[in-house]
């Protein structure tokens, strides 16, 4: 059985480009030694890593010098998951006691950002203080930050003494007139800057910002946020200059916008793009760039796997209590992180032996699938359908398995009595899965299991605790062999 | 002759670096404006620093009590369609 993981252009776009060919692996493979050592075992720069690594995100960064329509400055909701919004502001002091409190507790934890919720580089001193004592403190912990560009020229030197080798800028955009209708204004020497005028000189930063950090060696990975109508298009576009300036990976994820956010996008009723406009973009990009799938657009104060928010245990008033012996902590750590290393070099070696063994077998003449999958982690098929707050999607075709985004789920089993709207929210759940046709779980009930099937979706069961790229062929290749992938269903869509 | 920041202030910190005077400086439950210190960034800067950089529309008053920066000047929201979608929220 077998898969290359294949994150590249559709085979339509005829044979690849260098350096973006075969899987998520292989895309890792191909990068310079250098950069593979940086990233393998960063949850956000490898999607191999991030189903084992955890990072974690501290918020002492409150001040913007730009304003995004997609942003909102008020960041005290707990139950909200976006990037910009947090629960509580730290002081470099309680970032950096917050920081080796996890890394003891968690010890799979490697990255540490700082994200917001304004932007780290318009925080200067709190941002490098955190870092300069991190740097020195907790010297096994992986330092990034993420900015929008603005600053970012002035702060290149000083990045560079920090033990940052990472670094994400946001780029929406290298057309002022598109980033007029992203970015109403930017604070600029001493002034606040709208329209086309603010956004050339916010592109003229980043680009500058980009090529400087390149030049010093540091690793650029960007974003962007595909807003429909907007800069969608032109994302491509991006994509291509950035790669060409050097930068290894390019993060789309899609536009988050609800009335109730109170963002300029959210009210005024601009919709994010599905989660197939998402996918054929990524795909368009991806001819020239290393994509980044796997993003989960966390909150600028998360803790844990990408996926999973663990900061509701490391509060101010319980970190306050942990007493931590870091030298204890480290060894540990460095035990631990050896030991996940060799699984994920053992399984790496697996499957490049299962893609070797696949290319042999006859191959298949069937359309692709896209599946679902419910893990915690480590790559395994692990979860149960009811407790899964989000799944996976991958698509099987001839050519392998390869991963392609994630959804949320409503979870719709607490495990308690809480269940007065349970078919609602698992209709909503089994809606989120639309386009996938099987769903593989270690578990499923007997209810969902019913109205998966109703609604066209596959349930499976039979493949728990199996690496997922394994079984996500072996399930494409019973539908293969009982005749289903002759005909194309409405609801199934080719990578094209 | 003052600027003064009042409760919608979200405490983002952005200002307080910004003022030429140090007149701003952190409190509960929100930044606040040493009068005594506070010159309208008069011979400093041609405009108000903080309202310059302030990504709060209102949040920041003149000395004649105005707000400098007026409902839907920066987000580019209408005033009545972001009353319109808090009152949906309110609904619901």
């Amino acid at each position: 059985m077998e898969l290359p993981v294949l994150n590249d252009a559709p085979k339509a776009a005829g044979g690849c480009s260098a350096g973006s060919c075969g899987s998520t692996d292989d895309q890792m493979d191909q990068l310079p030694d250098s950069i593979r050592e940086k990233v393998q075992n960063h949850p956000c720069y490898s999607e191999d890593a991030h189903h084992y690594f955890a990072r974690m995100h501290v918020a002492v960064a409150p001040a913007c010098n730009i304003q995004c329509h997609y942003c909102n400055r008020k960041y005290d909701c707990a139950n909200e998951s976006r990037p910009g919004v947090v629960s509580e502001l730290l002081t470099p002091d309680q970032a950096v006691k917050k920081t080796m409190a996890v890394a003891a507790t968690i010890p799979q934890m490697t990255v540490l950002g700082i994200a917001g919720p304004g932007d780290p580089l318009a925080n200067p001193e709190r941002t490098f203080e955190t870092f300069r004592r991190l740097s020195e403190e907790a010297p096994d912990i992986k330092l990034c930050v993420s900015t929008n560009g603005l600053a970012l020229p002035d702060a290149v030197e000083e990045l560079s003494k920090h033990n940052i080798d990472h670094v994400t800028i946001t780029i929406n955009t290298v057309d002022p007139e598109i980033g007029a209708k992203i970015y109403p204004w930017i604070f600029w020497n001493n002034r606040r800057i709208k329209g086309v005028k603010a956004a050339k000189i916010l592109i003229e930063q980043q680009q500058k910002g980009l090529e400087m950090l390149i030049a010093k060696g540091i690793l650029v990975k960007v974003n962007s946020v595909m807003i429909p109508g907007v800069n969608d298009k032109h994302l491509a576009e991006v994509s291509k200059v950035v790669k060409s300036k050097g930068a290894f990976l390019h993060n789309v994820m899609p536009l988050i916008a609800e009335a109730e956010h109170g963002t300029f996008y959210g009210v005024m009723g601009q919709r994010g793009p599905t989660p197939d406009e998402l996918q054929d973009l990524q795909d368009a990009c991806s001819g020239d760039m290393n994509m980044m799938r796997h993003c989960r657009q966390c909150r600028a104060d998360a803790v844990g796997l990408l996926g999973e928010d663990r900061g509701d245990e490391f509060t101010l008033d319980k970190i306050e209590d942990m007493k931590i012996d870091y030298q204890a902590a480290m060894e540990k750590r460095k035990v631990i992180h050896e030991a996940i290393q060799a699984e994920m070099d053992s399984k790496r070696l697996e499957k490049a032996a299962k893609v070797e063994q696949f290319k042999q077998e006859p191959k298949l003449d069937t359309r692709p699938v896209l599946m679902a999958v419910a893990t915690s982690g480590q790559g395994v098929i692990n979860m149960h359908f009811g407790h899964a707050k989000e799944f996976l999607i991958y698509e099987a075709s001839p050519d392998g398995v390869r991963f392609i985004s994630h959804r949320k789920a409503d979870q719709y089993c607490g495990g308690d009595t809480t269940c007065g709207e349970t078919e609602s929210t698992l209709m909503r759940t089994i809606r989120s899965l639309e386009g996938c046709e099987a769903v593989l779980c270690s578990k499923v009930g007997y209810e969902p299991w019913e109205q998966l099937e109703a609604a066209g979706i596959q349930p499976n069961g039979e493949h728990p605790m199996e690496p997922i790229e394994e079984a996500v062929m072996a399930v494409y290749k019973e539908m293969a062999a009982a005749g289903k992938l002759d005909a194309k269903p409405e609801a199934a869509r080719a990578s094209a | 002759m003052a600027v003064k920041i009042i409760e919608s202030c979200v405490n983002c910190y952005a200002c307080e670096p910004v003022c030429p005077s140090q007149a701003i400086y952190e409190a509960k439950p929100h930044f606040r404006v040493n009068s005594k210190k506070c010159t309208e960034c008069e011979g400093d800067y041609p405009v108000y620093q903080c309202a310059s950089i302030c990504p709060i529309e209102g949040a920041i008053l003149n000395s004649l009590g105005e707000a400098i920066n007026p409902p839907g000047s920066l987000t580019g929201i209408p005033p009545e369609k972001m009353a319109e979608a808090m009152a949906e929220l309110q609904a619901h």
